[in-house]
């Protein structure tokens, strides 16, 4: 008996989206990258904009983005994802041009890059997946892991007078005039997931409108890096990122609840 | 009718070749003694006319960086800068090298090392033609001397670049970027359509076509196996651009005892040395770079079996002479005279160190 006789129509309730490839994932399990490609992979699908969605890979464990959604891809040196996405979009502004970095990423060598983007209004949109560590190096500090947190470069925890404060960029970005949208998601519970899609396809739709950056920021676990399993890395998102990097919309200009315009 | 010829800054002279040759996009950072380039082109608003984007940049680093992703997608795009400004760029010059994107980048340069002076140098010579970035590649490397050059070589410069899938690079410096002189404009031509783009470059990461696999741009290899074969094939495409783009110039080589070998605006000053030495009955000549890389290796190395001693005149302390003395095998001798850190020989102080390094030393020797 085939597969596909087993599963019918009627009986289908979930399927890998189309752009989604076979190719065995690098990502470690409990990682959210997976989850997040799965989502960017659906909403590109939906919204049927294969032949219009170009991606940025950055430097960091999601550099082989490009290996599991087929779409066209770009692989941008550390930090310079925005740069990239600036000139793709400016000059091809039929395309639907997105980011996806991590914190080190965006948030340290590439906060100049990230910034001008955003305040330039750029309409592409970046994915900023924070996860508190450099996963793919082995575990260091990032520019957002949390006070007291410990990494292979601040294994006595995260001292602030040696390392100064874990940096909320979001807020930051929320503050300039270029973006429409700073948002900030997870992807730990199957009711995360679906309203982080939801934000996630408004991003897409902010960016083919042309009303400026949209910035949708996962809140991540690293399991491998934080060493944890994966469900205790869930529970230790929960009690100690959301507290610090809190979930919600930091702005979305339509809904005008907290634009500072 | 009639050509036009005007008057213009060697920077001026670039902006406006682009907006004519149907360049797509510029992306720069100011820098003294090239921001006449962006400063032209943004007061010319191309993207009314030709639909050319131009864009000031927050930093070198994001220039190049966009000059990348404009790259990545088939389109004609550059960037121009002075040495320092072109050192921070090197990042993304290696990885267009790397992932084999077309483009041209422009270096006005000005003396160093560090934020140096501005006024000009040739101290770059080593960073264009000896890597810059890391990694094994090259960038085809011309050497303007003169306003109506810098106006051509942007076209040269991206048809190289498209015709090998590598980054192209003008080496100018200082003194071709401010001085003006009578130039003439290429001709207008429409920047390429959506089609065009595609059909020469299906690399490009455009949007995924129905019915292609996606297109990656990525310089990125982690198997070494696979890394071997890319820098292999990165290694036969340079020896494909030796064998068939050097590009130089002569000028009264054939009866020559003494030659200058000297590019961009210490050719022009060699030139009219030879005219000097000349007029004193010594058989000067000129072999003049146009590309520094690929160098005119072959035309330098017979022109060593005829002359007594080769002069490598360079505003520099002695690096294209490196190369010299690679072509010439010891066949003859060879020696560098050069100003640095932003003084500009005379012709007679170039004649006087011919004379003194090469010409009285061998009758000592004798």
């Amino acid at each position: 008996m085939e597969l596909n006789e087993i599963i019918q129509p009627e009986n289908l309730v979930y399927a890998k989206p189309r752009l989604m490839n076979n190719n065995a994932m690098h990502y470690c399990p409990g990682c959210s990258h997976g989850v997040i490609h799965k989502l960017i992979a659906e909403v590109v699908e939906e919204m049927g904009l294969e032949e219009k969605a170009i991606g940025i890979s950055p430097v960091g464990c999601a550099v082989f983005a490009y290996n599991y959604i087929d779409i066209d891809w770009v692989e941008a040196a550390h930090g310079r994802a925005p740069a990239i996405a600036t000139a793709i979009r400016r000059l091809n502004p039929d395309k639907l041009v997105f980011t996806y970095q991590g914190d080190g990423d965006l948030a340290a060598i590439g906060t100049a890059e990230t910034i001008h983007a955003a305040n330039r209004g750029e309409n592409i949109v970046i994915i900023f997946v924070n996860n508190a560590i450099y996963g793919m190096t082995g575990g260091q500090m990032a520019p957002t892991t949390l006070e007291g947190m410990v990494t292979s470069t601040t294994p006595y925890g995260r001292d602030v007078q040696l390392n100064g404060y874990p940096l909320k960029i979001s807020n930051l970005l929320a503050q300039l005039e270029g973006t429409c949208l700073v948002t900030r998601q997870s992807v730990h519970t199957p009711a995360a997931v679906r309203k982080a899609k939801k934000m996630l396809k408004k991003a897409f739709e902010n960016a083919l409108a042309g009303k400026g950056t949209s910035v949708v920021e996962f809140v991540s676990t690293c399991s491998s890096g934080w060493k944890m399993t994966p469900v205790q890395a869930n529970q230790w998102l929960e009690k100690h990122m959301f507290p610090f990097y809190p979930l919600g919309d930091l702005k979305n200009v339509e809904s005008s609840t907290t634009s500072n315009k | 009718m009639a050509e036009e010829v005007l008057l213009m800054k060697g920077n001026e002279a670039i902006a406006r070749a682009a907006i004519r040759y149907g360049v797509d996009g510029y992306f720069g950072y100011p820098i003294t003694p090239q921001s006449e380039v962006l400063e032209t082109l943004m007061a010319e608003m191309p993207w009314k006319t030709t639909g050319m984007v131009v864009l000031q940049a927050e930093s070198e680093l994001a220039a190049i960086n966009m000059v990348y992703g404009g790259a990545a997608t088939g389109k004609r795009v550059m960037t121009s800068s002075s040495s320092p400004g072109v050192s921070l760029k090197q990042e993304g010059i290696s990885y267009m090298a790397g992932a084999e994107l077309p483009c041209l980048i422009i270096n006005v340069m000005r003396g160093g090392p560090g934020l140096g002076t501005i006024q000009p140098s040739q101290a770059d010579y080593f960073q264009t033609v000896k890597g810059g970035g890391h990694g094994d590649y090259k960038l085809i490397a011309l050497a303007p001397s003169s306003v109506q050059e810098m106006a051509d070589f942007v076209g040269l410069g991206f048809d190289l670049a498209f015709k090998y899938n590598n980054p192209a690079i003008l080496l100018a410096d200082g003194i071709i970027g401010q001085m003006m002189e009578k130039v003439v404009l290429p001709d207008f031509q429409p920047r390429r359509t959506d089609e065009e783009i595609i059909t020469q470059c299906p690399w490009a990461a455009r949007g995924r076509q129905k019915g292609r696999k996606p297109n990656i741009v990525t310089s990125l290899e982690l198997d070494p196996a696979a890394m071997e074969k890319r820098n292999l094939h990165l290694q036969a495409k340079y020896r494909q651009i030796e064998a068939e783009e050097v590009r130089y110039e002569t000028f009264n080589t054939e009866d020559a005892d003494y030659l200058f070998v000297a590019f961009g605006s210490s050719a022009r000053i060699c030139q009219k040395a030879v005219e000097l030495a000349r007029a004193e009955g010594l058989r000067v000549g000129l072999l003049r770079p146009i590309t520094l890389w690929p160098f005119p290796t072959k035309a330098i190395a017979a022109l060593a079996e005829q002359v007594k001693g080769i002069l490598s005149v360079e505003l520099n302390a002695g690096q294209m002479v490196e190369d010299v003395r690679l072509a010439v095998e010891g066949k003859t001798k060879v020696a560098h005279f050069g100003r640095i850190g932003g003084i500009v020989f005379t012709p007679d102080e170039v004649l006087q160190a011919l004379k003194h390094q090469l010409i009285e030393q061998q009758i000592l020797h004798v």
